[in-house]
């Protein structure tokens, strides 16, 4: 059993216009084996919140905490958060040119278990879970994310939360430019990864399609950079039929921020 | 006064518009080539040659100098054992006798004040076809200004693969002439992993046989001033190419590589691929590729690529490839270039997944090089530059983090 718990937490980033506050107190604790899904307008800081989590260095924290088993993960650099136990399915994985995906997913796995994995049992393992995800054995000979499309790289990303074996996992609009089939066959990635190894999952979207597909346990709207209403799976219905217009600022409408 | 020389333009037939060669000026025409270091104006940067070259710090290459004579050079297997000399004949000539001076002649000058300040030359004359590679071991001791005149001669129809491995401290002008025999095929393998503040200026004059194949590749891994120009031609047709290029700058470093391919023979092949990683302030690199496909040179096929990567800010990739047709009758004739940046946002994934920085930039400089050496192709020389490129890369984590 583990715990993130994300305390009174600001964040901000360096903007054209000057820097500019993000998170602006931001509490939430997730233990193993829940999904929490989080909801919101574009520009809430949803996104924000998930890098700022990971370490990226665009993201400045000014205060709070992100304890993950009582050790501040904000203290540490990205890979240390890793190796921690936190993932995070990111939106627009990045291409490495130059870097193949067999050998960028063994250094990482050898990395985050400390140890190199046995040969035999890895092949093995890599082979079958991108089988599972209808990958072509051929991804695995390219470089990092290079020339896959939208749908391709969201399955690699849950290629690497199934391999990675996380204690909490942060999906980033999973959902996001994916068709039918393609969204299908990423949640249920997501939904056999978690039964294996029951990690605390935080999932930000925008839509409540991927919902259908991972059931959250509790649902979280997050409006202006904090959690502005909690409830049970029966928020996401009521998000998607009155929409976001009641937690935008005065005067606002989602539209007029789009 | 000189006199003015009437040029007869030729007309072309219709029919066969290629028999007669195109009537325009050619680089070559212009390009003095010389054993006389006077035929040659002391290099600054207005002269196209030395645009992107730091000229002040290697000004004393360009004047006369006493070679201190105490650069080591041995010859062996990998192992470092005697050859045998049916196989190998290592001797030593006085400069131009029998081997030396064959392949064209000094282009610039540095070149004609290397070839003047040496008083005799290390052959190597592969005469049998050898399945192990011959190692050429050439190790400074001092900074005092040395120069080296080598030729590496290949017979007809043999098979060689030849090391030249350069390490310790010097100041060194090096003259290199490859002259491969007819249906050859060659490899020869530069490594030059100088220590810090070594000065290496080097001249290659390369002729390749008929029908035969050369891979000449130069791995430049360290030196404070590295400049290295290869002036190519082939010795007749149906010869084939292939130039490879690794290089690896650190802050404050120049390393500077021109691969002057001439196509002056008919349906030959020619394939550059340069590839360098340049990290921290200061680390400059020059690529200057030449292709020049004469009259003489129907049939030509020939493409030439240089990529960078600058790994951290600061550094500074200057890439320059130059075409220059003259015959209308080819196969192909391209280039690439480009300069990439190992960003912010590569980092920060590789790290997402738990690579640590150090570890992150060592995977993308491997992967950016695996391709190159793998094409290098003989294990003990592909193991080798692995492991060069590692040692490389410590030491630039070292460096990294004495300055931080």
């Amino acid at each position: 059993m583990h715990t993130l718990e994300i305390k009174d937490l600001y964040a901000s980033v360096e903007t054209k216009e000057g820097r500019k506050q993000i998170l602006k107190g931001v509490n939430l604790t997730v233990n193993s084996g829940e999904t929490h899904a989080i909801m919101g307008p574009n520009g809430s800081g949803k996104s924000t919140l998930a890098y700022t989590l990971a370490g990226h260095p665009k993201y400045e924290v000014e205060s709070g905490q992100a304890l993950l088993d009582g050790e501040d993960l904000l203290l540490m650099t990205p890979d240390e958060r890793a190796k921690a136990g936190l993932f995070l399915a990111m939106q627009y994985p990045v291409e490495v040119p130059g870097v193949s995906m067999t050998n960028f997913l063994r250094t990482a796995k050898t990395e985050v278990d400390g140890k190199a994995p046995a040969i035999r049992t890895w092949t093995k393992e890599l082979t079958e879970a991108m089988k599972r995800l209808k990958m072509d054995s051929k991804f695995a000979t390219r470089s990092v994310n290079e020339g896959f499309s939208g749908g391709e790289k969201k399955r690699a990303e849950v290629l690497q939360l199934e391999l990675l074996r996380p204690k909490f996992a942060i999906l980033d609009e999973t959902d996001s430019g994916l068709d039918v089939d393609a969204l299908r066959i990423v949640s249920e990635g997501v939904n056999r990864a978690k039964e294996k190894d029951n990690f605390g999952i935080l999932m930000v979207t925008h839509y409540t399609r991927i919902l259908k597909y991972i059931k959250p346990d509790i649902v979280h709207v997050f409006a202006d950079g904090h959690f502005v209403k909690t409830g049970g799976p029966e928020l996401a219905d009521e998000l998607e039929e009155r929409g976001y217009d009641e937690y935008m600022p005065e005067g606002s409408t989602e539209s007029a921020l789009a | 006064m000189a006199t003015v020389q009437e040029i007869e333009i030729p007309v072309a037939d219709p029919n066969d518009p290629y028999k007669i060669p195109a009537a325009m000026p050619s680089s070559a025409d212009r390009a003095p080539r010389s054993f006389d270091m006077s035929a040659f104006a002391v290099p600054t940067r207005k002269q196209e040659d030395f645009r992107f070259t730091p000229v002040d710090r290697m000004s004393e290459f360009f004047v006369p100098f006493d070679a201190s004579g105490t650069t080591e050079i041995a010859v062996s297997d990998m192992s470092g054992k005697k050859l045998d000399a049916e196989d190998v004949e290592v001797v030593r000539e006085a400069m131009g006798e029998r081997y030396s001076g064959k392949v064209s002649k000094p282009n610039d000058r540095p070149s004609a004040v290397q070839w003047n300040a040496c008083s005799e030359a290390v052959i190597v004359h592969v005469k049998r076809s050898m399945t192990k590679p011959v190692l050429v071991k050439i190790t400074g001791t001092n900074m005092v200004m040395d120069a080296l005149h080598i030729v590496l001669h290949v017979d007809d129809d043999v098979h060689a693969n030849i090391v030249v491995q350069h390490s310790g401290s010097v100041n060194l002008a090096e003259g290199v002439e490859i002259n491969t025999g007819a249906r050859s095929v060659v490899s020869t393998t530069f490594i030059q992993e100088w220590d810090a503040g070594s000065k290496h200026v080097g001249n290659h004059r390369i002729r390749v046989g008929k029908e035969a194949s050369l891979r000449h590749a130069v791995v430049t891994l360290g030196g404070d001033v590295v400049r290295i120009r290869m002036d190519q031609d082939f010795g007749g047709d149906h010869g084939d190419l292939n130039m490879l290029g690794i290089y690896f700058v650190d802050p404050g470093e120049h390393i500077e590589h021109r691969t002057m391919v001439v196509h002056n023979e008919p349906d030959c092949r020619s394939r550059v691929v340069y590839k360098g990683a340049l990290s921290g302030k200061g680390a400059h690199s020059t690529w200057v590729g030449n292709a020049l496909i004469e009259p003489t040179a129907p049939g030509t096929d020939s493409y030439e690529l240089n990529r960078n990567l600058v790994l951290t800010p600061g550094a500074i990739a200057d890439s320059e490839p130059n075409l220059e047709i003259e015959n209308g009758n080819i196969v192909g004739a391209g280039h690439a270039s480009s300069v990439g940046r190992f960003d912010d946002e590569e980092l920060f994934y590789l790290q997402s997944r738990g690579i640590s920085e150090q570890e992150a930039r060592k995977l993308v400089v491997r992967g950016f090089f695996a391709e190159l050496i793998e094409e290098i192709g003989v294990e003990e020389i592909s193991g080798h530059l692995m492991d060069a490129i590692d040692r490389r890369l410590a030491r630039s984590e070292t460096s990294a983090t004495a300055r931080n």
